[in-house]
Formats: structure tokens, sequence, C-alpha cells
């Protein structure tokens, strides 16, 4: 079988990233591209006798990169030469989009040129003599609707005859004066006419001739081919489009009248995030509760039925129904919500409306040196933070993607939320009071974070504001779920492996040395009480606080229950008789009703992931009121919230940005949260002591 | 006069561009090119949001002064 590798080019918003789902279906990978935190798409189809792989490469206006994602693209073309390119394009926006025609078509490579969304440009009135435009480029052009994925398929068998054709597009022509100084520079047949431009552009032995060019033309080089392309670019549109007067009014100029309103604008956002929040997290809870007593209550103990029945010891059936069986659960709890935001965001993405977001808000995302999309992650890390790192992807720059990854973690979540209500009606009058300030807290160290970032690592990085926006349109629910299900199967072969890793590690340290009865004698409980002293100076000295911090890394909310059982405050539960049969009919009435809450969840108007559940008995209450003071519970509180003790968190940040920037960031959050956790309390035992 | 300076609902010919920023090459390969006609949709905070033949392009009144229209 041979194969093809096809390079997806063309304008951001051109509906690349539909026409690959629909060619490419359920083999799309997304990932990273090498070095940069640009996302990279691939699919592959069979078709014929012929493996076509597909990249999809991120948008461009030209190719004369200035950001990471143009730098992609242009090195994948320069470097990587692929057999063949699919030039995208906006049919409404022909005009524009052919100037990187051009461009593409100075690399000599076989192209194929796809008129997308045709039908919006019928709307409008532009008629495209499509037939006329393949003999000017002498490169084949088919029409397509991304959104129905309408012709996309023909696009097969037309890849494959140009690639075995040979088939190259019409050699460019551009004014006789530049065509003779091109090929001056010309050393060998095969230069392609980027290349001679490049030549004459850069290469210092062709210095008088950029003299004389200037000369000749009366700007520099540098003006003379953008001039040249402009020209040609107008001049192949002015040749193959008609434009008919205008009839009907553009919806998208109504709809945004409304959704950019200059005051409704504003609170049509908020409302909108609202829901985006209240449906991501309320939708998904059944559902992670689910799993969680799916995995817990019927595959672990199914796995202890069976490996008892094979005769294992004890110790096999504790590794594989407590560390493997939970590790996984682990795992997959996450997956409701990220399937769930993922839909959310998708759906935001598509339809138009994000690069909106970031226009309304760049206002006041702009004070605090943030770009207007920002606020999108910021706000999603309220309900968990390795939804809204995951979030990040729909920000251009890596400069914006580190400042606001490096910020979401400060942004409580609920699992902080259980936490804090434990400690604080234990110790505070005024709970509630208590808990806002920790919120502001975080909100406060993660500004504190970006400023530091901003003036150390990220200085002297000025953006300008430059983005396209584009038409409302409706996604089809096939391609938004198609999109939701590669990045689920990518969140859970990456995050997910590291996540399975880590928890199975924690769970080692609690249990071994093998035959340990309580947490003080695992390696766990050795660990604990040797950083006991690390915590003295918050008022924390004793080693059963430190020892529950240690599986709490998984989850902040666990540092409850583990403390429960290294405090031996709460009895070991009690073995239950399990019946296969019985427990899998229990499993299967709990998923229905997990269907049913999760749509009752979005009827009601409060979020209900805000909605705190006790978790421990009263007897835990009454230990730690007796083992801490007020003002250690507040620091224990602010360590808690401020150092990224979520597994979850880690591992994605480690999956976005790397092992490097996760490492040293659970490092500084350490730093910080141990830090303020001693300013307050000694602050606090000043204050409470007079 | 600058484009920063046109009124919403506005609509003007981009006559030339200055400055040496290279944001500027972009813009002008997103569309806004001279010669061509330019609409003013809405002023929000810094920036300015534009309508070229079909397509709806954002860039922040800074950018706009560089841009000489009529």
């Amino acid at each position: 079988m041979k194969s093809i590798r096809v390079a997806l080019v063309g304008n951001p918003n051109v509906g690349k990233t539909s026409i690959l789902n629909h060619l490419a279906g359920t083999s799309l990978k997304v990932g990273n591209w090498p070095g940069v935190t640009v996302e990279k798409r691939e699919g592959k189809v069979n078709f014929w006798n012929y493996e076509i792989n597909l990249v999809d490469l991120p948008g461009i206006y030209t190719l004369e990169p200035i950001s990471d994602d143009e730098w992609v693209a242009y090195n994948y073309l320069r470097n990587e030469k692929p057999d063949l390119i699919l030039n995208i394009i906006e049919t409404p926006n022909m005009e524009r989009d052919f100037l990187l025609t051009v461009e593409l078509l100075e690399q000599e490579l076989p192209m194929v040129l796809v008129l997308n969304m045709s039908d919006e440009a019928q709307k409008l009135g532009i008629d495209v003599k499509d037939k006329w435009l393949s003999e000017i480029l002498g490169v084949r052009v088919l029409r397509t609707n991304g959104r129905t994925g309408e012709g996309v398929k023909a696009l097969l068998p037309n890849i494959v005859e140009v690639f075995n054709s040979k088939e190259r597009p019409n050699p460019l022509k551009y004014s006789k004066e530049l065509e003779e100084f091109l090929e001056k520079v010309r050393e060998r047949e095969d230069e392609t006419k980027a290349e001679l431009i490049k030549k004459l552009l850069e290469d210092e032995r062709f210095k008088d001739y950029r003299e004389s060019i200037r000369k000749i033309f009366g700007k520099n080089m540098h003006e003379v081919i953008k001039d040249e392309r402009y020209a040609t670019a107008h001049g192949i549109y002015k040749e193959v489009v008609h434009r008919k007067p205008l009839t009907s009014r553009d919806i998208t100029d109504s709809i945004d009248k409304i959704l950019l309103h200059p005051w409704l604008g504003i609170p049509i956002f908020l409302l909108v995030m609202f829901f985006v929040f209240k449906i991501s997290f309320d939708f998904s809870a059944p559902f992670m509760d689910w799993i969680e007593g799916f995995i817990n209550g019927f595959v672990a103990p199914l796995a202890v039925e069976v490996l008892t029945y094979l005769g294992a010891g004890e110790l096999i059936k504790r590794v594989v129904s407590e560390a493997l069986i939970g590790g996984v659960g682990f795992v997959l709890t996450f997956l409701p919500l990220i399937a769930v935001i993922y839909f959310m965001l998708s759906l935001l993405e598509f339809s138009g409306y994000l690069p909106r977001i970031a226009f309304l808000m760049d206002k006041f995302m702009h004070r605090l040196g943030l770009h207007g999309k920002s606020l999108v992650p910021l706000l999603l890390g309220f309900g968990c933070n390795v939804p809204a790192i995951v979030a990040t992807r729909t920000l251009e720059t890596r400069r914006d993607k580190l400042l606001v990854i490096a910020m979401i973690p400060f942004m409580s979540c609920p699992a902080r939320l259980v936490v804090f209500s434990f400690f604080a009606v234990i110790f505070f009058k005024n709970p509630a009071l208590v808990i806002f300030s920790l919120y502001l807290l975080g909100i406060v160290v993660a500004l504190i974070t970006a400023l530091i970032l901003r003036k150390s690592l990220f200085k002297g990085s000025l953006y300008h504001f430059v983005m396209e926006l584009p038409p409302y349109r409706l996604p089809t629910l096939r391609l938004l779920l198609r999109v939701v299900w590669v990045y689920v199967k990518d969140f859970l072969y990456r995050a997910g492996t590291l996540i399975f890793a880590a928890s199975v590690v924690i769970w080692l340290l609690l249990n071994l040395p093998p035959g340990v009865k309580n947490p003080s004698e695992s390696i766990a409980g050795y660990i604990g009480k040797s950083i006991a002293p690390l915590f003295a100076p918050l008022g924390l000295e004793d080693w059963r606080m430190s020892t529950s911090l240690i599986p709490a890394f998984l989850a902040r909310e666990i540092v409850l229950s583990s403390m429960a059982t290294i405090y031996a405050a709460e009895s070991k539960e009690e073995q239950k008789e399990f019946n296969p049969s019985q427990a899998l009919k229990d499993q299967g009435l709990s998923l229905l009703l997990a269907f049913k809450e999760a749509f009752t969840n979005i009827f009601k108007p409060v979020p209900t992931a805000f909605e705190v559940k006790e978790e421990s008995a009263d007897s835990l209450r009454s230990v730690i009121a007796k083992s801490l003071s007020p003002s250690s519970a507040l620091a224990f509180m602010i360590f808690l919230l401020l150092y990224t003790s979520c597994l979850g968190t880690v591992a994605t940040m480690w999956r976005e940005v790397g092992k490097r920037f996760a490492l040293l960031f659970l490092a500084y959050s350490l730093l910080i949260g141990w830090f303020l956790g001693f300013l307050v309390y000694r602050l606090g035992s000043l204050l409470w002591s007079t | 006069m600058k484009l920063e300076e046109v009124k919403p609902g506005q609509e003007v010919t981009i006559l030339s561009f200055s400055g040496k920023e290279s944001i500027l090459e972009k813009v002008q390969a997103m569309g806004l090119r001279k010669g061509r006609r330019v609409a003013l949709l809405q002023k929000l905070g810094r920036n300015l949001l534009l309508k070229v033949d079909n397509s709806r392009i954002v860039i922040s009144k800074e950018l706009a002064k560089n841009i000489e229209v009529q």
C-alpha cells in the first residue's frame, strides 16, 4: 500500500477541522507539535490502495510567520514537503484567502483547491466560476460543505489521482522584471519559486540585486514581493468571481447586534458562562458518582471474588482491587466531566461565540495583562482545574497559555470547598466569610503569579489584539461528538496513564511494607513523620496532619477520609456479602438514576456543584477540634488552597506544557502555600492570643 | 484621518500603512489592504470591530493608529 502525505492548509476558521473530521472519522488524533503548545491534528484514511495521511496545519493568513502556530505551518511546508497540499478556502472570503493560495503555489507542490462553505457564498450572492479557476491555476477545484460533510468524500479520488499523475499547478507569473531577477538567482533546475524568492530576499550574495530592484520598482524587495502576490490574488479573484448585488441581510450581523451589544453583551456572556458552567458540572456529576460506585461497589468486589476463587493471597487481592482497579476508577471518574466540558467548549468554538468572548471581555482582561479569551478557562477553574487547563488550548500564543495555566490551579474548586467547609465550621463563628476570603486569596495569588511571570519570563512580549470573528454557524451534533471523542481518547491515554501510575504509587506508600495494620507503620507514615517538622511553623507539627497530606495528593477532598483513618476516628467499614447478579442489578438501576439526576440537575437554578456534601463523621470533628488551633486550621486551609494537591491537575499540566513546567509549578505552589500559611499562622496566633 | 478616529457605522477606504511592526503584515493578509473599503461596526474597550468584504476583523486601536483612511 502506498502512502500519501496530505497537508490541510488554509486561513483560520475556514472549516479545516470539520473537513478533516469528515475525511478521517474516528482515526483522528490530537497532539501537540513538538516544542510548541500548538495543537496538531492528524488522521488517516484508506482509499483504493492508498493510505492517505492527513495533517491539519494551524490556520494561517500568510506564509510569513510571526506566531508559534504560523511557524509550525511554515516549517512543515518547508521542511517536511507534503506530497500534496489541500488548500481549503472559505468561499465567502475568497479574495483574502487567495493570498495564501498564491504563496502555496510558489511552493510548486501538487495541490487540490477546496471551495468550502460554497452554500454560504451563494447566499451572499457570490458566484464562482470554478472550471475557469481550475484552468487558470492548473489545480483541481472542488466544492464542499464542511458543516454537513457534503462533497468531502469526493476529495479522496482527486487526491489519489493528482498524486499519481504528479500534476503540478501552472507556474505563477509575476511581473516581467521580477521574473527576470528570480531567474538570475536560480542555481538549479528544480528550485521552486518560493526558494528563489527566499534567496532573493535574504541571501547575502544577492545584495546588489536587491539594490537594483529598489531602484527599478521604487520600493524594497519585500514590498515588491508582497504587492506582486496581492496583485496576483486580486487578479485571480476578479477573473473567477462574479458578485450579484446583495439582497438578503447577513444573519451574523443581526446576531452580533445583540450578543456584542455595548450594554447587553457582557450580561449575556455571564449568563452563557453560567449555563456552560452549570451544565458541565451538574450534568456530569451524577455520572462521575456512578462510575466511582460502579468501580468500587461492583468491579472491585467482583475481582476479589474471582481472585478468592482462584486462590490468590490477601495482598494480591488488595493490590488488584484497591490499587489497580482503584487507579483505573480514579482516572475514569474524570471522564464524564472532560467529555461534557469538551462538548460545551466545542459548541462555543464551532458556533463562533468563543472568539467574540475575547472581543467582549478584552477590556476587562487587558487590565490584568491577559487576553480576553483567558477568561473562559479561568472561570472553568472554579468548577475543576483539570478541564480548565485543557480549555487553554483555545488560546493562541504560548505566553497566554502558560500564564493562564499558571493561574488556574489557584482558582478554588469544589474539592477544596469540601475541605474548607469542614474546617471552617469547626473553628470559626462565620464560616462563610472565611471560605469567601479563601476564594479571594486564591484569585489574588493567581494575579500575583501572573504579574511575576509577566515581569520576568514573559517580559516584553508585547502583543496586539488582532483576530477574526467568524460568522455564526450551527455545528452538527455528529461533528461535536466526534471532536469530543478525539479529546477524551487523548486525555485517557496521556493524562490517564500518569494519573493511574501515580495513584498506584500512593496506594503502595500507604500499604507497604506488607502487613501494615495502620498508616503510622506504612512508608507514608514514615514520610509523614519525617516531614512533620517542616509543617511545624504552620502550627501543624502533628505527624498525622502531614501524613494525611500524602494520599491527599490524589485529590484534596481525600484529606478528610485519610485523616479519619489516620486519626483512627472511624472504624473500618464492615465487609458486606457480595452477590454479583444482585450487585449488577443495583448498578444498572443507579445508572438509570444517574441519567435522571443529570437531566433534572440542568433545570435546577443553583449549580449543584456547590452543594457541600457531608463527608465525614462527627467523631473526626471532635478529634480535629481538639488537636488544632483556629490559626493552625486556617494555615492548613491556606496551604491546601494554594498547593496543587491534585494529581489530575499536575498530570494535565504535564501533558499540556511539559514535565518541567508542571514540576516547577508544583514546587512553586508548595512554597507559596507554605509561606502564606506560615504568615497567617503567625498573624493569627498573635491575634487570637491577645 | 487615522482608522482609529472613524466612527461606528462609517465606511472608509484604506490609504496607507505606517509603522514597522510585523503584525501589520498579518493585518494586511487578513484583508485590510490599501484601497479596500472597511466598515467600522463597533468600538469596544481598546479594540475596533471592522468589516472587510465578508469577514469581521478585530484590531486594537493602538494598531489602527498606523492605518490612514479616507
